[in-house]
């Protein structure tokens, strides 16, 4: 197999794994449109990234987190949480195609921008998604009970004097960074789909929080083989196809839970 | 009356209040609110929809921001059970785990068994019915032990006669444990019938006392109406528990 298959595998692989867990919390506090409108800042931060002459990473990174812990304090002060994610996510988007596209150089990458370009990763990127998912699987272990305490009823977290600051801030850090090295791999408009398809996945599979995220983990690194493998098979676009096989075992474990219920009815 | 725990109410105030003030879009929530609950003491708060009683408890634990001064014992140990719980059905969660992330094992099993819920313990808290979810909560809040349990209508939900039961067994609970409540409710008959004190809200603190004192109060007749205060006052006569035998625990 082709080095460029492999470095594609293990850099998926790997994102797909880390986003499961932090995925899961995605779901659970229904961030998804917060996810979204990261990711498009994302492709902002490539443009100003590529536009410096600095590394388009390192863009996305810092425009990532920066936009993350913005939009989650908005809170709802002048106007709704909503409104404003919705409106600083797209301006993101609006400004960073703008960007891009007045490169003449970096005209063809937009593609790769927008649906990722995973068999182009190079040894560097492939260290750099290695080093990040281990990063974020431990800190979602290390922050697991201040994350579903907070998730299960921030009043109440907040009112007994149980919330971390530190975790709270940790959580956004993490989804930015996961957003922003998932550009890479699937895109600035499929990432949010690494971070919520394994989980629903797992879903019906589970009846705990900690083997719900473990299973969205092990759904998420599964998914980079399956999609890569029909890229190649059927000359597919392979960021796609990586969400695609992801999307085809949600159907699976939803469609299996759902004939295992109906057979135990039966019986 | 209520003289049996007169001994810890001279205690300082867990939480107190003074002249709390809230505006929120040009209206004034809250205006002046002064308030105190001591240990072992039940302090109910009354008061029509949109009085600001929930307001009032969200800015007394800091979910919301108001002018005036909070004091708390220091390292209050806070039991909250809020109004709203909105639950999930994305998040596999059992009531025994949902436990376990604010109490240890022993202590989780001795509250479920306290609320008579021992039996929900491996049940989907999403799959829960309103009044089993009430005593989940309330399990929930008094696991860790508080010195003050804040209840925001813990009863919606349940129906009328398992709201006395909750009632009557929050009452219960606080003779166990010591710990002050604060609650608010909008049932007046039970209320009167296990409050030690009763505070009247209607954005600012309308009257309060002993629920004798408030039901013949003018301003609790001008705020419920003459004819729920008068009803109000033969009942609390009739469930002093000075006036009946009443066994504790």
């Amino acid at each position: 197999m082709d080095d460029f298959l492999w470095r594609a595998m293990l850099g998926a692989g790997l994102l797909g794994a880390a986003a499961g867990p932090i995925g899961c919390f995605v779901l659970w506090r229904r961030m998804a449109y917060l996810g979204e409108s990261i990711a498009h800042m994302g492709l902002l931060g490539a443009a100003i990234g590529l536009l410096m002459g600095v590394a388009p990473l390192l863009g996305v990174s810092v425009l990532a987190i920066v936009a993350a812990l913005l939009m989650a304090r908005a809170g709802d002060g002048l106007i709704p949480a909503g409104t404003f994610i919705g409106i600083v996510g797209h301006v993101g988007l609006a400004l960073g195609f703008i960007l891009l596209a007045g490169m003449e150089t970096v005209r063809t990458d937009l593609l790769g921008y927008l649906f990722g370009d995973v068999l182009a990763l190079s040894n560097t990127d492939l260290m750099g998604i290695a080093a990040a998912s281990v990063a974020v699987l431990l800190a979602s272990v290390f922050f697991w009970r201040a994350w579903l305490m907070a998730t299960v009823n921030g009043d109440i977290a907040r009112a007994e004097g149980r919330t971390n600051r530190f975790a709270d801030i940790a959580f956004l850090v993490l989804v930015a960074a996961l957003v922003a090295f998932g550009l890479r791999v699937v895109g600035a408009l499929l990432i949010v789909a690494l971070l919520i398809i394994p989980p629903a996945a797992a879903r019906p599979l589970s009846r705990t929080p900690g083997g719900m995220a473990c299973l969205a983990a092990l759904i998420g690194a599964l998914s980079a083989p399956l999609g890569l493998a029909a890229a190649y098979l059927k000359d597919l676009p392979a960021g796609p196809a990586i969400v695609l096989a992801a999307a085809v075992l949600f159907v699976l474990s939803t469609l299996g839970a759902g004939a295992a219920t109906m057979l135990s009815a039966r019986r | 009356m209520l003289c049996y725990n007169s001994i810890m109410l001279s205690n300082a105030p867990l939480l107190s209040a003074a002249h709390l003030s809230l505006r929120i879009g040009g209206a004034d929530i809250l205006s002046d609110v002064s308030l105190a609950v001591r240990p072992g003491e039940i302090v109910t708060l009354i008061g029509p929809n949109g009085s600001g009683k929930t307001t009032l408890l969200r800015a007394l634990l800091g979910l919301l921001q108001a002018t005036g001064a909070i004091a708390r014992k220091p390292g209050l140990r806070i039991g909250y059970v809020p109004q709203n719980f909105p639950r999930d059905r994305s998040l596999p969660l059992t009531v025994g785990r949902f436990m376990r992330l604010f109490a240890d094992g022993p202590a989780v099993a001795a509250a479920l068994v306290r609320v008579d819920a021992a039996d929900l313990r491996g049940r989907q808290l999403s799959a829960l019915s309103g009044g089993e979810l009430a005593r989940v909560l309330l399990a929930r809040a008094i696991a860790g032990k508080p010195e003050l349990l804040i209840l925001d209508e813990p009863l919606a939900g349940v129906d009328v006669a398992g709201e006395a039961a909750l009632y009557h067994l929050i009452a219960q609970i606080r003779d166990e444990i010591g710990c002050g409540v604060l609650l608010v409710s909008h049932d007046l008959h039970v209320v009167m019938a296990q409050a030690d004190r009763v505070v009247c809200l209607n954005h600012h603190v309308c009257c309060e006392g002993s629920a004798e004192q408030v039901v013949t109060d003018p301003a609790f007749a001008r705020l419920f109406g003459p004819r729920v205060a008068s009803e109000l006052a033969l009942y609390v006569h009739r469930h002093d528990p000075a006036h009946q035998d009443y066994v504790h625990g």
